[in-house]
């Protein structure tokens, strides 16, 4: 063996100017592979959601996320090219220019899953490689929708384990400006919606109670909202929940008595989520904001950055909420533009569990 | 045999008994065959190819973690020494386990996707066949594999030695426990696997082991299996493998804090 071998598959072929990108994401417990052609054109975007797997659980075990990538990839890959075919693009494996693959951050064991299934594909289609970040991916799911933004841009990005903001200047030109401390706010919702006894993930119960109730009295608090910086803290609105609902005593409120206090709950995730973005723009001079991930379908956490963007003269973007959860298809966005820059991965490739720093 | 190079810091394993000295393997149904073996359940790495229906490669190697990360690239050095490309493979044989989560995860994705793409037969074959393959037991005898897993429990197989470094399958590959297992063993030997060298074996102590030259599933051994399984029903259906782990069911009793 040589030591010094690295395999670059199809780096050497001319690049085409509407190549078809084949894309994977597994790195949670979402299992999703899309097809896409050129930049933006979605010729399949299948996902299969592990919620029901890890129920009994109450959260996801990675052990089983795994597993249950592994199991249903092939047969996810196979539809995806099904789905592209219904869509009335006559493609198959021969066709794919090149394969994308979310590689951070994320469960290791899921992630590796993809990854080798991508290795594995690029190899014996001699095509190019692209190890993708999720996080710089989710941003990619506005351009999907959107076309061409203009650069400078804040995301925030609220996609389940993270919460951040990442300052654009140029695509692949980009570093996080804010983070979250501890909990991430979607972390933060879904734990909360599971004190009230909501199955996961609980942000749409709980962007549903936000929507048909007014928030009530209860006066949680914002953290490190009125902090100069730019990260977030989520763990502590957690705990005042916590210890709200210990004071209320009995049972924990159910319906109609729930809806208020979720409401209120809420209210503050979107004040520090908004407060904090649109500082940023102001601060980095960016004339536009996009807000991505889970949280990003939320009706109630639009209508605030709606709002509060049309105030600051900002320019807001956001997906469809089909495009806001893990999928496949941002990835193939942000790498239809490594495709078309040359950026390309070895089968070396290797997945991580967590950001850079 | 003469196309075959080995990798790694073992001696080469002894290559009799694969099936192709004996007949077993009739070299007129393997004719113009391409295969490629994939184990990696296990800290070695096992990788065989066969070309026009002869051995052309075997390699093994200590990989550990660093599977996922070099497999392809050993991969395309295996296919590319042997003059092949992925494409002119007609048949993939991968070791299911029983194994680590990850490492038997890469080497049956890395399978399942080439079968997919190739459309050609992929073969199971579980760790326990591999390794009861590479035992030398006499014509005749009964003996058993264990794999070790945890929480006093084993996998395990009865095999019967054909001579030649062959064995038949007695009975499908089980979890078991322990205690329950070890008096069915009495007097028969048995071979071990995934014990410490020098951990004391406790209740295995007094069994009558088995040892073996390199006690890892060996690639050429495990591509001899495929394509027996493979020439008892060249039409198939070759239903899509399924990945053994060790610890299956832990998860299911497993909850997470409160």
């Amino acid at each position: 063996m040589s030591p010094l071998l690295t395999l670059t598959p199809g780096a050497a072929r001319p690049r085409k100017a509407e190549p078809l990108g084949l894309a994977i994401d597994t790195t949670f417990d979402d299992t999703s592979l899309a097809l896409l052609r050129g930049r933006r054109e979605v010729l399949a975007n299948v996902t299969l959601s592990q919620y029901a797997d890890h129920a009994e659980f109450g959260g996801v075990v990675p052990e089983r996320a795994s597993r249950r990538h592994l199991e249903v990839i092939h047969p996810l890959l196979a539809q995806a090219f099904v789905r592209a075919r219904e869509n009335g693009a006559a493609v198959d494996f021969a066709d794919v220019d090149y394969v994308a693959v979310s590689n951070l951050p994320g469960l290791l064991g899921a992630i590796l899953v993809g990854v080798t299934v991508a290795k594995s594909l690029a190899w014996v289609l001699e095509v190019p490689l692209i190890g993708i970040n999720h996080i710089e991916a989710h941003p990619y799911a506005n351009f999907l929708e959107h076309g061409e933004l203009p650069f400078p841009l804040v995301h925030l990005v609220a996609a389940g384990g993270h919460t951040l903001l990442l300052h654009q200047e140029a695509h692949f030109n980009w570093r996080i400006v804010g983070r979250s401390v501890d909990d991430a706010a979607g972390e933060c919702v879904d734990k909360v919606a599971k004190m009230f006894g909501h199955p996961m993930p609980g942000g749409p119960q709980v962007d549903q109670a936000a929507l048909t109730y007014p928030p009530g009295p209860q006066a949680f608090p914002r953290p490190l909202m009125n902090d100069p910086g730019l990260d977030f803290s989520f763990s502590g609105l957690k705990t005042a929940m916590m210890y709200y609902l210990r004071d209320l005593g009995g049972e924990v409120p159910q319906g109609e008595q729930a809806g208020p206090i979720l409401s209120a709950f809420f209210e503050a995730v979107c004040d520090v989520l908004v407060a904090k973005t649109l500082r940023a723009a102001q601060r980095l001079k960016a004339p536009g904001i996009t807000v991505s991930g889970g949280l990003a379908a939320s009706r109630v956490l639009r209508r605030r950055f709606e709002e509060a963007s049309a105030k600051a003269g900002l320019k807001l973007y956001y997906p469809p909420p089909r495009l806001c959860t893990d999928n496949a298809a941002m990835v193939a966005c942000l790498a239809a533009y490594r495709y078309e820059a040359g950026r390309v991965d070895s089968l070396e490739l290797e997945g991580f569990p967590n950001l850079p720093l | 045999m003469s196309e075959t190079f080995i990798a790694g810091d073992v001696q080469t394993p002894d290559a009799l008994g694969l099936g192709w000295e004996d007949g077993r393997l009739n070299p007129a149904a393997l004719q113009g065959l391409n295969a490629l073996a994939v184990d990696t359940s296990s800290d070695w790495l096992a990788l065989a190819l066969l070309k026009e229906g002869r051995p052309a490669a075997n390699l093994y190697a200590r990989m550990g973690r660093r599977a996922n990360r070099s497999l392809l690239l050993l991969l395309e050095e295996l296919l590319a020494g042997a003059g092949l490309s992925a494409r002119e493979l007609h048949l993939l044989v991968a070791g299911i386990g029983p194994g680590s989560f990850t490492g038997t995860r890469i080497g049956m994705a890395v399978a399942l996707t080439l079968a997919q793409v190739t459309g050609h037969p992929l073969i199971g074959v579980d760790a326990l066949r591999v390794l009861a393959s590479q035992a030398r037991v006499a014509e005749g005898r009964r003996f058993h594999v264990l794999l070790n897993c945890a929480r006093e429990e084993v996998y395990h197989a009865p095999f019967i030695g054909r001579g030649k470094g062959s064995a038949e399958t007695l009975a499908p590959i089980r979890l078991r426990d322990m205690g329950e297992l070890i008096p069915e063993l009495a007097g028969e030997p048995v071979v071990l696997r995934r014990f410490q060298p020098d951990a004391p074996l406790g209740a295995f102590a007094n069994l009558n082991a088995l040892p073996l030259h390199h006690p890892h599933p060996d690639g050429l051994r495990l591509m001899a299996l495929g394509l027996e399984q493979f020439l008892a029903a060249p039409a198939g259906p070759f239903p899509a493998p399924e990945p053994i782990y060790l610890k299956s069911e832990a998860f299911r009793t497993w909850r997470p804090a409160p």
